[in-house]
């Protein structure tokens, strides 16, 4: 049984932990986009990935993006932008360490690794080997991926991480697909969208020719052997939540809300929207989305007094006598 | 051998070890005619094969282990605390079977008495006390003294479960107890991690002999706490409970509860309902038997103590007075820490065991006897003047090193609060190799052996060596620049 605190923690290690990546990756591919652009376009160009990322509210605080070293500055190295990758790093590593009695210790190794490379970077310190960054973090996300699949227990701790990362992958993705939407200058185009989920060499493989809009908009949501599909998340986080539901009741609510919205991309219900109104459809299930990830950190948060909660709903393992009592 | 030349030795073909001077106080490796002691005899041929370039590079690996793993340590400065990598010289310590055996029984034989004065003193008739063994009024009168305690039934009369006693060894060569910490003393976990180092990065050293193992805290330990279970809870519910990753010792309070297998809490995750403890689980709350607490008791229950504490357990007394949760170490240790109890633990042990100490203390002087106040501050200058109430070598005055204001100010403060002060006669800590400055030195040391008790007790084989690493300096306290040494005791003697 896992204490509820650690089980936040390890939560939002997943979900920071997938941030990471996302960023490194995005960071990476639009650094090189956006040199020799010209102004207003790069500027343009930046506002789109901040917002497909969710940092819209974090980039309005610090101001328009004017330059690629801003840009990089703000998605990279900004610890007052909670959404950066720096910030993110620290967040995992955080995280892990409040939970380091529980996990294995190449985890935590691997997490305070990839931490330790990150003690000085700031604003005005955008490294020159930028690519050479961004490869060492994806490639210690990876590392710590594999040590969280093949050395952590199946246990309760394990499945809410699984929870967090297809969570926070699935709104990315979402969020993506969106933007590329919105997009009025239709920047956001087919074979980025896969570059930017690392979907592209396994879309070429199974479907062959040049990438379509549309195809991959549904290969990106449907597909049921892509890691990074909307589907495929969802059928994970899913599985991870019955499991933690049949102990944990509070858990259920936001298990049949990921299932249901399972079904909604199985069963057309969102495909019939996505050819009538795909923006407010994208826009509705994103923020489904993010209500069911709200759902699960309410369902972890046990109740704050024993006043608060009817007392039925506590498990008391063993016998507790009345006679052990005063 | 070591050859003596002028102030120190000069051993011939040692190269790290050729300036090395064992003249300043007890070495433990160099005999005083500058011979190399059986025990190290070994060891010492080893690191004369080693060059500085060699020496440097493993201690450039531990330290890369020890930042890799994470096992830091926080200072508090005045602004913020800053996370240090755990300092580790390779040089071990070592003590000798015989030597530890006698060691061992003496550190047994102290904390049964402190546990019998704990016993009698907040669950007994007070006779220690009533008999004048010691002071009535200095007892109830010490910071540590925590009335709450008193009435608390503790399982098998254990009040010190565990126990960090500060050993050093003099200029006679005789181990003596310098303090004794019997709340919450920390460093076994650095004690087991630099046996893991000195095991990964210098493996060649263990070749030649048969070092007891430091693994087996964690297993002596949680024996320790499941036998402190309240009565009739089989296969009880442990709990480490830590005031958070902030805290300066947060690395040793989740080692202890990974290596034990047991769940690492702070306050937040613990309510008390019905006085009985429990823990907030994602699937509802789950009875908490025995809670090996890391913080001190004014932060446990802040509706009965410190009531800004954050970090404790509301109601946590309560529970406590009901027998229906274990706090291990037990509320109120804190007036046996107190070191103005210090001087009285030869005749707790005559008193109530009936036998003589062991190991002796330092010869410490009172102040609030008058005439050992007097004689003190006539000589303040060469003894050491302590504050009963501090710990982590926190306003000790050494007289050598004092200046004449620094002596004056400690006078009027011994003469306005007497009761707060003991002094002791200066001991010249015993030395072993550092690696400093690119060459062995001699650098003072103590020991903070752990002794565990609940239904028995046993004493861990080794302890925390701690180093001054500055050349002369006898402050050891991490926090003060010190360093630390694998310690390691021998399970067998040489013939």
């Amino acid at each position: 049984m896992i204490l509820a605190r650690h089980a936040e923690a390890l939560l939002w290690t997943g979900r920071y932990l997938e941030r990471a990546e996302t960023i490194s990756r995005c960071l990476s591919y639009a650094a090189d986009s956006i040199t020799g652009l010209r102004a207003d376009d790069a500027r343009a160009e930046g506002e789109l990935l901040v917002r497909t990322l969710g940092l819209t509210d974090e980039l309005q605080a610090v101001g328009p993006l004017d330059s690629r070293p801003q840009l990089v500055a703000f998605l990279l190295s900004d610890r007052d932008n909670p959404g950066s990758m720096v910030s993110s790093i620290v967040a995992v590593r955080e995280n892990l360490r409040s939970v380091r009695d529980r996990i294995p210790i190449e985890l935590w190794e691997e997490a305070n690794g990839l931490y330790l490379r990150f003690p000085f970077l700031g604003h005005e310190n955008t490294p020159s080997d930028l690519h050479e960054v961004l490869l060492m973090v994806r490639r210690a996300c990876l590392a710590i991926s594999g040590v969280l699949n093949e050395g952590m227990r199946r246990d309760e701790g394990h499945a809410f991480v699984v929870v967090g990362r297809m969570l926070e992958r699935s709104i990315f993705t979402v969020g993506l697909l969106e933007a590329s939407h919105s997009d009025p200058r239709g920047s956001l185009d087919a074979g980025r969208m896969l570059r930017l989920t690392s979907s592209l060499q396994a879309y070429h493989r199974q479907h062959g020719s040049a990438p379509d809009f549309h195809g991959v908009v549904r290969y990106l949501l449907h597909a049921d052997d892509l890691p990074r599909s909307v589907f495929s998340c969802l059928v994970r986080a899913q599985e991870c939540l019955a499991d933690l539901a049949s102990g944990a009741e509070a858990l259920d609510r936001p298990r049949r809300r990921t299932a249901l919205l399972r079904s909604r991309l199985e069963f057309g219900d969102l495909s019939e929207a996505m050819v009538s109104a795909p923006v407010p459809a994208l826009l509705d299930f994103g923020r489904e989305l993010a209500e069911v990830a709200n759902e699960v950190q309410e369902g972890i948060a046990p109740p704050q007094t024993m006043a608060a909660a009817p007392r039925s709903q506590y498990l008391r393992p063993g016998q507790i006598s009345d006679g052990a009592k005063p | 051998m070591a050859d003596v030349s002028g102030d120190g030795f000069s051993g011939p073909g040692t190269g790290l070890l050729d300036e090395y001077d064992a003249s300043r106080a007890y070495d433990e490796v160099f005999e005083p005619d500058g011979s190399v002691r059986s025990a190290y005899t070994r060891i010492v041929e080893r690191f004369r094969d080693l060059g500085v370039t060699e020496l440097r590079r493993l201690e450039k690996l531990v330290a890369e282990e020890f930042r890799r793993q994470g096992i830091t340590f926080t200072v508090y400065s005045e602004e913020e605390g800053t996370e240090r990598i755990w300092p580790m010289d390779l040089f071990p310590r070592l003590i000798a079977a015989a030597e530890w055996d006698e060691l061992a029984r003496g550190l047994s034989q102290r904390v049964a008495a402190l546990n019998c004065f704990l016993a009698d003193f907040y669950n007994g008739d007070g006779e220690a006390l009533a008999d004048g063994v010691v002071p009535r009024w200095l007892v109830v009168s010490s910071q540590g003294f925590e009335r709450n305690a008193v009435g608390i039934r503790v399982p098998h009369n254990a009040h010190c479960n565990i126990a960090g006693i500060d050993v050093v060894r003099g200029a006679d060569g005789r181990y003596r107890v310098l303090e004794d910490n019997l709340r919450n003393p920390s460093g076994i976990s650095y004690v087991v991690e630099n046996r893991a180092a000195m095991a990964k990065v210098c493996t060649w050293l263990f070749d030649d002999h048969a070092v007891q193992p430091a693994e087996q805290y964690a297993p002596m330990l949680r024996t320790t706490l499941e036998s402190m279970a309240p009565d009739g809870r089989d296969s009880p519910h442990i709990v480490v409970l830590t005031p958070g990753i902030f805290n300066s010792a947060y690395f040793e309070h989740a080692f202890l509860a990974r290596s034990m297998g047991v769940e690492l809490v702070e306050g937040r995750d613990l309510v008390v309902d019905d006085h009985t403890v429990y823990s907030r689980t994602i699937e509802g709350l789950v009875r908490v038997d025995v809670i090996y607490r890391r913080i001190d008791d004014d932060f446990l229950d802040p509706v009965s103590f410190r009531p800004d504490s954050a970090l404790g357990v509301p109601g946590l007394l309560g529970a406590l007075r009901a027998g229906n949760v274990s706090v291990c170490n037990a509320l109120g240790n804190g007036v046996v820490d107190d070191k103005a109890v210090y001087p009285y633990v030869g005749d707790l042990i005559r008193y109530y065991l009936g036998a003589e100490p062991i190991i002796d203390n330092v010869t410490t002087y009172m102040m609030w006897d008058p005439e050992q106040r007097a004689e003190a501050l006539n000589r303040l200058d060469e003894l050491v003047a302590k504050p009963v109430g501090e710990s982590g070598g926190t306003g000790v005055l050494i007289g050598p090193h004092a200046t004449e204001q620094e002596l004056a100010a400690a006078r009027s403060q011994i003469e306005a609060e007497p009761r707060e002060w003991i002094v002791q006669e200066l001991v010249q800590l015993s030395t072993l190799p550092a690696f400093a400055d690119d060459r062995l030195e001699s650098r003072h040391l103590d020991l903070r052996p752990f002794i565990l008790t609940g239904e028995t007790t046993e004493v861990f084989p080794g302890g925390l060596t701690r180093v001054a690493m500055r050349r002369g300096s006898l402050i050891v306290n991490s926090s003060k620049g010190g360093g630390s040494k694998d310690t390691w005791v021998l399970a067998h003697d040489s013939p």
